[in-house]
């Protein structure tokens, strides 16, 4: 590039003649990878090393501010054969699956009903997202006050009505504390899936709708055979999304109940939390956070071949 | 320890694996040059506290010395990950301040302090015994202990007078029996049996000492959970919390007691002096009312936890000397004295010369605190306390086997449980 210059005042020579830098920065397969060069030294800094060395760690005994020392499989051996691993793995499946499910089922609908046209379209559209844009930490901390049975809105509703007094100990009963937190995650994770599915809705051309009507397809039958196949695509897309970030969740559980009552609602992040940071053994909190890897690589390479299989 | 959410980040453990180049860029603090220290802490409870050091005594020790020391101050919550992130990096604080059982944690990567232990021991009356567990890692101080924010009863003196209890109950079974009135008379207590990290370990480790149970025998290697006195402890602490405890504390947190106290929801609880503290700024009526006592005993004695706050160090900090010298200027009477002072005495000092100092007598409502200092251990003992009794802290092993039985599990299931993690924990050791 610093040859620019010269290319002006350079003599009319044979260009094959001396190879220039320039010439060769511009060939494409070379240009190419020169753009591609920042972004994947990056990735490789950024993501791939703490990935790879996360590996590592995970394959030593490595306790913290000491040598580590291979072990091989050892920590995931340790972890099959603790009891509270099974239970943060089962957890987390409970949470991701009843999230995410509940997630897709609400956020559909709000896309449908943001989808019409109304008065104050666009700034009701803005204020839905409002869950997703505070803070999680901020907003979960409210979420902690909305379910402490002393000062609970929705308990204080429930004694008014005479439906439970006392009212229920959303945080104290560990079933109804995993509900809880499924709760608050879908409350959280619901805007997401409505304004990216709300994009997709958009983009479907309302002809098909209008050749489907005469066509005389009830509206069921409109939601049926046009809107969910061409929204399969942008579906897929924030399913997968919403099932790796709810299954990694970590500041939710963190604040509200910190794994408890008795790893009731202890997930794969916090729980590798507290044994890396907590207990100091950073090889084992490894191990039990690259143990989400499997069960989330084996679910989008399902889902991807799932599409793949509708495409054709 | 209360008052406390640990809202740590996700990506401190996820990043583990970054931790070398995340440290350099968290940056807590740079060994400094010559002529700088930096002394890292974690935000207390107590402003002025901070404020005495940052505002009085760093100018006094510049005036003194021509050293400048950086005081930073980490959020609450923040420490252990912080000390791990300079521990692993080489690049960090000269000095930090070290909770619990951390210097067996940190121990290859911290100075040994054993020669200024005994000079600032000897100016100040000597050293509590107890501190002691804490901070002689392998024979050798790896600490220059502070202060313990001890975990002992704060109770209701109203509400107790009414069920004609005047003092609180000096034993497990009679604090049971008040209880159970209490709770009929519409004010029940509430011990944390969740997932926080302080007023949770702050009772059951008493109360599972009080019956005599231990989870590792005193050769650090016997795993001793299964025995007839924790079956006790537990039969008696599932009966307690059926009978006098609200359900909602199973999955309480550290902060959850201090809400209901000051909501005037609960009788009793098991906190550090924050609840009256803050109660005295904030609701000066419910302090009037808040008295502080010992824990119960039980039948093999009386027990409370250790909460130190102490000095450590770091080995790959450029200013050692200096940084030694900074520390025994610190806790010379001249100084240590008025900084203890500062948070009236929310840290009882582990030194016998200020054992009847002022600081006690601006609130006689703490002295409990200072008696507990007798009987106080961290989490593991009466094994000698390593690495792995800090794993069983962090999964919650010896809480967890409580609150089962509390929610309804068998007294032999929620003991196979933790005996089984506590083999596997202990067999890493």
């Amino acid at each position: 590039m610093s040859a620019h210059t010269e290319t002006l005042t350079r003599p009319a020579i044979r260009p094959r003649a001396k190879p220039s830098l320039r010439r060769w920065t511009e060939r494409e397969g070379v240009f190419s990878w020169l753009m591609v060069i920042p972004p994947v030294l990056f990735l490789v800094a950024l993501v791939g090393y703490p990935f790879v060395y996360g590996i590592w760690l995970s394959l030593e005994n490595r306790p913290v501010a000491r040598a580590g020392e291979f072990i091989g499989i050892g920590n995931f051996v340790a972890n099959f054969h603790d009891p509270v691993f099974w239970q943060v793995a089962q957890n987390t499946f409970v949470y991701t699956f009843a999230a995410t499910a509940l997630k897709m089922a609400g956020g559909l609908a709000l896309a449908l009903v943001m989808n019409q046209d109304f008065r104050f379209k666009n700034s009701i559209r803005a204020i839905m997202l409002l869950p997703f844009i505070v803070p999680t930490v901020l907003s979960t901390i409210a979420w902690m006050w909305i379910l402490d049975p002393s000062f609970s809105v929705v308990n204080w509703f429930l004694i008014r009505w005479g439906i439970a007094n006392p009212g229920p100990s959303w945080l104290g009963n560990p079933s109804l504390a995993m509900f809880s937190l499924i709760m608050v995650n879908t409350w959280r994770g619901l805007p997401f899936y409505a304004i990216t599915l709300l994009a997709g809705l958009q983009t479907i051309s309302p002809e098909l709708y209008e050749a489907a009507t005469i066509d005389g397809a009830t509206a069921l039958a409109r939601f049926r055979y046009v809107t969910l196949p061409l929204l399969k695509p942008v579906i897929f897309i924030v399913t997968m999304f919403s099932v790796i970030f709810t299954f990694s969740d970590f500041q939710l559980v963190y604040v509200l109940t910190r794994g408890g009552p008795a790893n009731a609602t202890h997930l794969f992040a916090t729980y590798a939390f507290d044994v890396a940071m907590g207990a100091g053994q950073f090889g084992l909190g490894a191990s039990i956070a690259l143990s989400m890897l499997p069960p989330l690589a084996l679910l989008i390479a399902g889902m991807a071949w799932y599409m793949r299989g509708e495409k054709q | 320890m209360a008052n406390i959410v640990r809202a740590a980040s996700r990506r401190d453990v996820l990043k583990l694996g970054g931790l070398t180049t995340a440290g350099a860029m968290l940056g807590a603090g740079h060994a400094h040059a010559a002529g700088k220290l930096s002394f890292m802490h974690e935000s207390s409870f107590i402003p002025a506290y901070d404020d005495f050091l940052k505002k009085t005594l760093v100018p006094e020790y510049q005036k003194a010395t021509g050293i400048d020391v950086d005081y930073q101050l980490v959020s609450v919550g923040s420490l252990q990950t912080r000390i791990a992130t300079a521990a692993e990096t080489g690049n960090g604080p000269d000095v930090t301040c070290i909770y619990f059982s951390w210097p067996f944690l940190f121990d290859e990567k911290l100075v040994d302090l054993s020669d200024i232990a005994e000079t600032i021991g000897k100016k100040n009356g000597g050293w509590y015994d107890s501190i002691k567990e804490a901070v002689i890692v392998n024979g050798k101080w790896k600490a220059i202990p502070f202060g313990n924010v001890g975990q002992i009863m704060n109770w209701r003196t109203d509400w107790f007078a009414e069920v004609g209890v005047k003092d609180f109950p000096d034993t497990w079974d009679e604090l049971l029996e008040a209880g159970v009135k209490l709770k009929k008379a519409g004010h029940p207590f509430g011990f944390e049996l969740g997932h926080g990290f302080g007023d949770n370990h702050g009772w059951l480790y008493p109360l599972l000492w009080s019956y005599g149970a231990r989870e590792v025998e005193p050769d650090g290697k016997t795993v001793a959970i299964d025995s007839d006195e924790t079956a006790r402890a537990i039969d008696f602490c599932r009966k307690f919390f059926l009978a006098t405890t609200l359900e909602d504390c199973l999955g309480w947190t550290d902060v959850s007691n201090n809400k209901a106290w000051m909501s005037e929801q609960i009788s009793c609880t098991n906190n550090a002096e924050s609840i009256l503290w803050f109660a005295k700024k904030q609701f000066p009526e419910i302090a009037k009312v808040t008295e502080q006592s010992l824990n119960p005993q039980g039948p093999k004695g009386r027990f409370h936890i250790l909460g130190p706050w102490n000095h450590s160090i770091y080995n790959f900090s450029q200013n050692q000397q200096a940084a030694k010298d900074f520390l025994v200027w610190l806790m010379d009477p001249k100084q240590v004295e008025r900084w203890y002072a500062s948070a009236d005495s929310y840290y009882a000092p582990f030194l016998h010369a200020y054992d009847d100092a002022p600081l006690w007598h601006v609130e006689p409502r703490n002295l409990p605190y200072r008696d507990s200092l007798k009987t106080s251990h961290l989490p593991g003992w009466p094994a000698p306390i390593g690495r792995p009794q800090s794993e069983s802290v962090a999964k919650y092993v010896v809480v967890d086997m409580f609150a089962k039985a509390c929610a309804g599990k068998s007294t032999k299931e929620v003991i196979a449980d933790a005996n089984a993690q506590l083999k596997q924990i202990f067999k890493t050791a």
